[in-house]
């Protein structure tokens, strides 16, 4: 989990330059919406291929699960579930409304605990832009960063007791540090001379703070937010394991004490696509809100 | 207005006097008449950039002072604004944003900023550009938006560092004609520092002829030939064989 705290610094964009005549503003929104919608068709189709591996692991799963388990030891089927099993639990469970019960449950922790983790941008700025403050705060934050975000939960069960303020501190501590990190990285690595052209045209200290410092780190910036949400979503799940009553974390665990396999791989199933919803969906946003950083747009 | 004058500019870099200080430039004067066109021509290393620096704000003199209309300069401002090699423009504003930019900072009102704004998209030709972010802009483009973003806020005296090494030969050539130009419609006084010796008496009024480290001024030369400047005349050839010389002299070893 700390290893991937730092993400590869983008460095200030450079783009091929294109000949002065045919310098026009060429970006792929301005295609029409029904090419676009074929590209995308036509992009899909073409990936089917790449699922084949996929589709015979997932025949030689349900044939494990129904045929092979079941005759040497019926017992142990019940460890395995089929696929088939699995889709018919997660049709239930939708049904009923209990998975969407837990989901809402886990993302609002994930997004309180963001609300406060969103802290370390301000302080990340600040660090990297004012060398006394980063050397003052820095000490700090180096002793708490390596220290896992599960290593607090003792601690914080005694704090907040078990409940939503002990997950959501959990979650909070998950992201803060990567956020931290990436934003210190963003503000020093602003060209220098972007900061002396703005002072240059009369920018005054707080503006080059806001329209320069913070513009110009928050393409590293949303990576952080991007790694944070991420790393969060993973102490998430290993804090609902300990203490909630809702979540998807708490599901997957409830499942177990009533050997519900099938439930419980629902619930994995669920958090590692909810996981990847919340990427792509910063990746997404970030790429149509930036369109200028080249370097976040991969 | 805009007259430059620099007095006894002297510029060390760490301890003076200790065995690790480096001296940047040793006691340089020379003065820039208004709305004349400057370049200080040496070998990297020799303290022009330094001096640029001094100029713009960006760096405090160890001795000296560089004035402008007798008002010495302390920190960056639109009154004395640089133009960077590598352009500097900030990425994710478009061109208008960039060129508006200076203006939203001394704080005029919006239906003035446009016009200006407007006025000096058209003054360096991009025309129809106003909305195209600088990675979609080639070089020669990029370096136009710096310069109108640097015009905008009409300032005393403009500094340019190199501002064309990054191009290749014929759209430098091409950008300097272009400069010329658009001096000639804005006047201003400009110090321009440089390293080539045709950049320089192409577009120059006077050049100040920097010496290797610690940077001193070894000649200051008033350019006294027509504009256009042909590259063939005999008294062009003559003062690029004077200039070539003197830089000549400052090669090697001391």
């Amino acid at each position: 989990m700390q290893s991937n705290h730092l993400a590869p610094i983008n460095g200030p964009e450079r783009s091929v330059p294109i000949d002065d005549a045919q310098a026009l503003p060429a970006s792929p929104a301005a295609a029409p919406l029904g090419v676009r919608l074929r590209m995308w068709l036509f992009g899909a189709v073409s990936a089917l291929p790449n699922l084949i591996f996929l589709a015979v692991v997932i025949l030689f799963w349900q044939f494990i699960s129904k045929v092979w388990l079941p005759r040497i030891d019926p017992q142990m089927s019940v460890l395995m579930p089929a696929p088939t099993t699995i889709a018919v639990t997660a049709a239930g469970m939708i049904a009923s409304g209990e998975l969407f019960y837990h989901m809402i449950a886990s993302l609002k922790r994930e997004v309180f605990a963001f609300l406060f983790a969103a802290t370390a941008i301000p302080l990340g700025i600040a660090m990297g832009w004012w060398r006394q403050v980063y050397s003052q705060v820095n000490p700090i934050m180096e002793i708490l960063r390596p220290i896992p975000p599960l290593a607090w939960i003792p601690l914080s069960i005694l704090w907040f007791g078990l409940g939503d303020e002990q997950n959501e501190f959990i979650i909070f501590l998950g992201m803060f540090f990567p956020i931290l990190v990436n934003t210190i990285v963003g503000v020093k690595n602003i060209d220098p001379n972007l900061v002396r052209a703005a002072r240059s045209l009369g920018a005054p200290e707080h503006k080059v703070l806001i329209r320069i410092v913070l513009k110009g780190a928050l393409p590293q910036i949303i990576t952080g937010v991007r790694i944070g949400l991420g790393v969060g979503w993973m102490a998430l799940v290993a804090a609902e394991l300990v203490g909630a009553s809702s979540g998807l974390g708490f599901l997957i665990n409830d499942a177990r004490s009533m050997l519900r396999t099938d439930t419980i791989t629902v619930g994995m199933l669920t958090i590692g696509l909810i996981g990847l919803l919340i990427d792509t969906a910063i990746r997404v946003l970030s790429r149509r809100l930036l369109p200028w950083s080249l370097a976040l747009g991969k | 207005m805009g007259r430059l004058a620099v007095r006894g500019l002297s510029k060390v870099y760490g301890k003076r006097d200790a065995p690790n200080s480096i001296t940047a430039l040793r006691d340089v004067s020379f003065e820039v008449p208004n709305h004349q066109f400057c370049a200080i021509l040496g070998h990297s290393g020799c303290g022009k950039t330094t001096l640029l620096n001094i100029a713009a704000g960006f760096e405090q003199p160890t001795a000296g002072v560089v004035l402008v209309d007798d008002v010495p300069i302390r920190e960056p401002g639109w009154q004395n604004t640089m133009i960077f090699q590598d352009y500097a423009l900030f990425p994710w504003m478009s061109v208008y944003q960039n060129i508006v930019f200076g203006l939203e900072m001394k704080g005029w009102p919006k239906h003035k900023r446009n016009g200006i704004t407007h006025h000096y998209i058209d003054l360096v030709g991009l025309e129809g550009f106003a909305d195209t972010y600088p990675h979609q802009l080639s070089g020669g483009m990029r370096q136009r938006v710096a310069i109108a973003r640097a015009l905008a806020v009409e300032p005393r005296l403009l500094l340019m560092d190199e501002p064309f090494a990054a191009l290749d030969a014929q759209n430098r050539s091409f950008m300097q004609d272009e400069l010329v130009r658009i001096w000639q419609r804005e006047p201003k006084t400009v110090v321009l520092v440089t390293h080539s010796i045709d950049e320089a008496i192409k577009l120059s009024d006077c050049i100040a002829v920097m010496t290797r480290r610690p940077g001193r001024v070894k000649e200051f030369i008033q350019v006294d030939l027509p504009r256009p400047r042909d590259e063939d005349d005999s008294a062009y050839l003559k003062l690029k064989r004077h200039l070539r010389n003197l830089i000549h002299d400052e090669t090697g070893d001391r």
